[in-house]
């Protein structure tokens, strides 16, 4: 298979500045790749850096040293040293990140939400609002709230209004960042079968869950970062 | 740098090393800065940090003592302080706009909203009448003024509405990079949250570019791609908006990010 991620000789630490500058070591010298169709769960203690490490592959947190190279329109890019708006055009076209949080927009309605990537790659605007609806209907979001802003809506409602947006139209590579924590069983299930079809149709996901059941369920491979800040390996 | 994959479109606005001294004092120094069209990029940082100045200088008001800024409206980039008075005027009239952050700047507030609007049409070189009396009414509803208030004048307006009505004053031209410094600055926040949706839609819509002021983060993390922070007149730190609010590196920008409450 084709690989769409490679990792190598990956370094973070945090330095506090203002907290006497102290350093905190995450990784050192990670190395590893994923290929298109996989689903790599990230595992380890709360702690070892499994959000750092996803965060790191979004290009929200930068690497300390070391390369992150994502496909991208066919080429390998090491989103470590490219320029931001290289890397903005790599999150539009090539790379999404799933969290459990929907960063509420203030007054867009929760179909607007959903359909807003389609429209931004240029999918036609009724087949977008269709293709929405479908998939809100598919997480069990009531059609009541669909034309409304999901800043009313409860953390379970915007957590799914959120995984639709993410998985009606998914990027290349996803990352997930606990996409089930709090949903109820149903739609937990519903979220596992998402991730099934998008990594049948040839995606790459990446993601870190809480929940052993499920993580039994989606992994095709399990990276362990336990002692990932030792030596290196 | 690499930068093999950037599209293949050109730089719209190109700063280099510029300076603004006031005596002896820095207002802002060495900001060099690329913008790319349909980019909003943010500049954050305490009052006195030089980004006011900084954008004085960007927009054509006031000079750098030292560096360049070069814009391109069509023919290439071109030094905006090097052309011809009559040329770097008739730029800012019709290729670029400011929103200032009280609405009183930039407005008329002697003639009347409708007016407000088609001055920047005849600008332009617009001289239909009826269509330009269209076009500012339209304009008026995208920004969510009723238009049957097209005869009032700005001064009986409420200060959300003089701000939205600003903003459609400055956009109408079409502008390809608009200027804000502190747009939502003296507004209350339930109006903040309304302008700035607008904006963010306005903004994406039309594809202009946006250089953006502000000492709120939150507002910087709604609206902007890239941000600049600067300190004592310098950039301090900059980068993918999220990059630098999540994952700040400059002791400065650590204590910006972590001196605010969640938004």
């Amino acid at each position: 298979m084709t690989v769409t991620i490679r990792v190598e000789q990956l370094t973070k630490q945090f330095v506090l500045h203002n907290q006497g500058g102290v350093a905190l070591p995450v990784f050192r010298d990670l190395k590893f790749e994923v290929a298109a169709g996989e689903m790599l769960v990230l595992h380890g203690r709360s702690g070892v850096g499994k959000s750092s490490l996803l965060r790191m592959l979004f290009g929200n947190y930068k690497p300390s040293a070391g390369h992150i190279f994502i496909q991208h329109l066919g080429e390998m890019v090491d989103i470590a040293s490219t320029a931001p708006r290289t890397l903005l055009e790599i999150r539009r076209k090539s790379i999404g990140f799933v969290s459990q949080f929907l960063r509420v927009i203030p007054r867009v309605t929760a179909v607007d939400v959903v359909r807003d990537r389609m429209l931004a790659r240029g999918v036609d605007a009724r087949l977008a609002t269709e293709r929405a609806q479908v998939m809100l209907e598919r997480l069990n979001l009531p059609s009541r709230l669909w034309k409304l802003a999901p800043s009313t809506f409860s953390g379970g409602e915007q957590q799914r209004v959120n995984i639709a947006r993410s998985f009606v139209d998914p990027a290349p590579i996803l990352l997930l960042d606990e996409p089930t924590a709090s949903l109820d069983p149903a739609n937990r299930d519903v979220v596992i079968q998402l991730i099934h079809e998008t990594r049948q149709a040839g995606h790459t996901l990446v993601g870190v869950f809480h929940d052993q059941g499920v993580r039994e369920a989606v992994a095709t491979r399990t990276l362990d970062l336990t002692h990932s800040d030792r030596a290196a390996r | 740098m690499n930068n093999q994959l950037s599209a293949p479109e050109k730089e719209l606005l190109r700063v280099e090393d510029v300076t603004r001294l006031y005596g002896e004092r820095a207002g802002c120094l060495d900001v060099s800065l690329s913008l790319w069209p349909g980019e909003i990029l943010g500049i954050v940082g305490e009052s006195g940090s030089g980004k006011s100045t900084l954008l004085r200088c960007l927009a054509g008001i006031d000079p750098p003592t030292r560096g360049h800024i070069m814009f391109d409206s069509g023919k290439g980039l071109l030094d905006i302080y090097a052309v011809a008075e009559p040329d770097r005027r008739n730029m800012m009239r019709t290729a670029w706009g400011i929103v200032h952050q009280n609405p009183r700047d930039g407005l008329r507030m002697a003639i009347s909203a409708g007016g407000n609007l088609a001055e920047r049409l005849i600008d332009r070189g617009d001289r239909h009448y009826g269509r330009i009396r269209e076009v500012a009414r339209d304009w008026l509803q995208r920004v969510e003024i009723d238009p049957a208030r097209m005869d009032d004048k700005p001064r009986a307006f409420s200060g959300g509405m003089q701000q939205r009505l600003q903003i459609a004053r400055v956009l109408i031209s079409e502008p390809r990079l608009v200027f804000m410094d502190e747009p939502t600055g003296g507004l209350d926040v339930s109006v903040q949250a309304r302008l700035l949706d607008l904006l963010r839609v306005l903004v994406r819509d039309l594809g202009i570019a946006a250089i953006i002021v502000t000492h709120d983060l939150a507002v910087a993390r709604l609206l902007t791609d890239r941000l600049l922070v600067m300190k004592e007149g310098r950039v301090v730190e900059h980068g993918l908006t999220d990059q630098v609010l999540d994952d700040p590196h400059h002791p400065y920008t650590q204590l910006l990010t972590s001196a605010v409450l969640a938004a």
